[in-house]
């Protein structure tokens, strides 16, 4: 049944294909009007198109609309192909004004030329100080404009079957040497007990494992991209990885979020999770036999600094073609700003939220139940302002992370190194950079 | 004759056959059954406990979420299937059986192109018509509404060349004689005389058009955006898209899926006889 879905589903995204082939040729000229760069409030009555991935966010829109009848906001769901759709409707010049877009996306998008610089607004720029600082540092590549607001973020940390390790009696471990320590300890008391697993086909959650250990993956200087995938900090934490892997101390079978790897927990298989923010409902939800066993800490570090890394999050962009720029930042700022607008969003749709204001929304200052009444989200609070602000994304991201998650799929199944994948990356990088004409060199 | 058939036949090659054809069943009725058996679990055993075997029943509650999630959207859902679904295929076996009827028994130029030409559209799957109908409805300003479901449902070729047989089958030209010389009106004629002959076989083209229109999804996917006029299809794959950021959902995409083919399987058993009848016209005439 489900290889039929597939199918199915395959089908639909070339027959979706083939929408933007059509569409764009029936559009005779794709945007003619698309530097709106003033700042004007238009007179009267304004409609927005905003295109998100959140559930209930029809919710928390209708409440704008109720405040605010002369800005009405109209909301499509797009949690299916969320690029696709969105890359479609730029090709036939009819981008909605506002929608949803990965952190990891923006630049890819940027060079598309699919935003509009929001900057002429100064409520805008005002909004600088309301995100948490590495948020900012990426909707504004490095302060040179306004091209989204920070929506969500997914500060990373380290869930730990604390039942587990206390049965073991091994200590949790606080920096990744002593994780690496733990995994030995845990394997050599139950073959069958690994302390985690690493999932070859994610690069997203790899990613953000490198950053954590400050990695520079790209940088823009000389007009140029300098591509630094494979750097020393990268290749640290892939050799970590490798030596776990090779050492049969850490799976390699589980997909994140899939039905195997909550099997695997239930059996008590597992006893970590590397993960972020908004993993905590999936183990609430999908493993409530494990209520009270579960503790959430800060990652294990590597240096001094303690820095953290983010997984997965999003933002608000500024599309090309919208007519109401200043309506635009209106609603967006209220969106991603307001308590009312996070709590509403948090509580609907499981976000974890970018802004400041939101950290300390009444919902994520208690306890929670599943996790022993702790304050689980001041550990996540807290790992979100030790995040590496000057961490940028690739204009390629995309191909490079199918291109890296190819290479750890063979490093796990024991060809090659995850190193090797890196280098991998790396090349893959420059060569799709030089594809699209993109300026780019092997940065240092 | 086919009493010597079945005599003749070893009991060997008998037995085959029924243990394929169980085989058949069993690969055909696991997917539902799986469905019957998730849809009775909560979110928390589906993972953790075999797929296929029974753990904690909770399919009520399943259902009180179901339908109380995002103020009862689900049943709305359901309301715009029955309406796409029911109207469709009420007015589609209606046109259907008027184009059917005017094949069979009117003589007239052009009759065997234009029946060609209806034919050629059976070869053309309703996925590929979905594009140019939008660009055509967005011109037009139909887009996101009711209609930009309804009206390309009402269209099927499929419905007019059954017609056309069976009007050949069932109405016998004399009877439409009579009818004409008593001084019966053409559409007279066809609503009291034709109409009533076909009315077995018209069932058939309902039901055709009636499951074709519930199971349609890519139409309606591109048609809408406003979540109120979801059909379940839709509904149900917007929920599923979201299942990363609210792990809850899975289990009423699962349990929306089972409610949602339990109508399809009411009216299938209901009106079988005549599913068959129609599938056997088919394939003969």
């Amino acid at each position: 049944m489900s290889s039929k879905v597939t199918r199915f589903r395959l089908a639909v995204v070339a027959v979706a294909a083939s929408v933007a082939v059509l569409a764009g040729c029936s559009s005779s000229s794709p945007s003619a009007k698309t530097s709106a760069t003033s700042c004007a409030p238009a007179k009267g009555k304004v409609t927005l198109q905003y295109w998100n991935t959140v559930p209930g966010m029809d919710k928390v829109v209708a409440l704008w609309n109720k405040k605010n009848p002369n800005i009405q906001v109209e909301t499509k769901n797009i949690s299916n192909d969320q690029y696709g759709i969105l890359s479609n409707a730029l090709k036939a010049g009819k981008a909605p004004d506002l929608s949803q877009v990965g952190y990891d996306e923006l630049p890819n998008l940027r060079t598309q030329s699919a935003f509009v610089d929001a900057s002429a607004c100064s409520a805008a720029t005002a909004a600088k100080s309301k995100f948490v600082p590495w948020t900012w540092s990426q909707t504004s590549f490095g302060n040179t404009g306004v091209f989204a607001l920070p929506q969500d973020t997914g500060p990373m940390a380290l869930y730990v079957r604390s039942d587990i390790f206390k049965k073991y009696n091994i200590a949790i471990p606080t920096t990744w040497d002593e994780y690496a320590a733990a995994a030995a300890k845990l394997h050599k008391a139950d073959p069958k007990l690994d302390i985690t697993f690493f999932d070859p086909n994610n690069a997203e959650w790899f990613n953000g494992l490198l950053w954590q250990n400050n990695a520079q993956m790209y940088s823009y200087s000389g007009n140029k991209w300098q591509v630094t995938v494979a750097s020393d900090q990268s290749r640290q934490v892939a050799d970590y990885w490798q030596k776990l892997i090779a050492g049969k101390l850490v799976r390699t079978d589980l997909a994140n979020g899939s039905t195997q790897m909550y099997a695997a927990y239930q059996k008590d298989q597992i006893a970590s999770y590397v993960g972020a923010a908004w993993g905590y409902s999936m183990f609430r939800d999908n493993l409530p036999k494990q209520a009270g066993k579960w503790t959430i800490v800060p990652m294990p570090t590597w240096g001094s600094d303690g820095a953290s890394g983010d997984w997965g999050g999003s933002t608000v962009a500024f599309m090309k073609g919208s007519k109401h720029l200043y309506e635009s930042v209106k609603f967006n700022t209220w969106l991603n700003t307001d308590t009312e607008a996070l709590a509403l969003e948090n509580q609907l749709g499981g976000l974890y939220p970018a802004a400041n204001a939101g950290l300390q929304l009444p919902a994520l200052s208690k306890g929670v139940p599943y996790y022993n009444n702790e304050k689980i989200f001041d550990v996540f609070a807290a790992s979100s302002k030790k995040i590496n602000t000057s961490f940028a994304w690739g204009p390629t991201q995309k191909t490079v992370n199918l291109a890296l998650q190819d290479a750890m799929a063979k490093a796990a199944a024991g060809s090659g190194t995850l190193s090797d994948a890196l280098a991998k990356a790396q090349a893959t990088a420059l060569k799709s950079m030089k594809d699209q004409a993109i300026p780019a060199a092997a940065g240092k | 004759m086919s009493k010597q058939t079945v005599n003749r036949e070893s009991q060997v090659s008998r037995t085959a056959a029924m243990a394929l054809m169980l085989l058949l069943a069993i690969y055909f009725l696991l997917p539902i059954y799986f469905l019957i058996v998730a849809a009775t679990k909560p979110q928390g055993d589906l993972a953790a406990t075999n797929g296929l075997t029974f753990s904690h029943f909770n399919l009520f509650e399943n259902l009180r979420v179901l339908f109380t999630r995002s103020d009862g959207i689900f049943g709305k859902w359901i309301v715009n299937t029955v309406i796409y679904a029911v109207f469709g295929a009420v007015v589609g076996t209606l046109i259907s059986a008027l184009c059917g009827y005017a094949l069979a028994k009117f003589q007239f130029r052009g009759r065997e192109f234009l029946f060609s030409v209806i034919l050629g559209g059976v070869l053309v799957p309703t996925t590929a018509l979905a594009l140019p109908l939008f660009l055509l409805f967005s011109a037009t300003g139909i887009v996101n509404t009711y209609f930009a479901v309804f009206l390309p449902s009402i269209v099927s070729p499929f419905g007019v060349y059954l017609a056309r047989i069976f009007a050949n089958a069932a109405v016998p030209q004399e009877l439409l004689e009579s009818a004409r010389l008593d001084g019966a009106g053409e559409f007279r004629t066809f609503f009291s005389v034709a109409f009533k002959l076909m009315t077995p076989s018209l069932v058939t083209i309902f039901l055709f058009q009636f499951v074709a229109i519930w199971n349609n999804f890519f139409l309606p996917m591109v048609m809408l955006q406003k979540e109120s006029l979801f059909p379940i299809t839709l509904g149900l794959y917007e929920w599923n898209g979201q299942t990363a950021r609210a792990p809850l959902l899975q289990e009423s995409v699962i349990t929306g899926s089972l409610v949602s083919i339990v109508p399809v399987i009411i009216l299938f058993i209901l009106l079988q006889r005549f599913w068959r009848t129609g599938l056997a016209a088919g394939s003969l005439k």
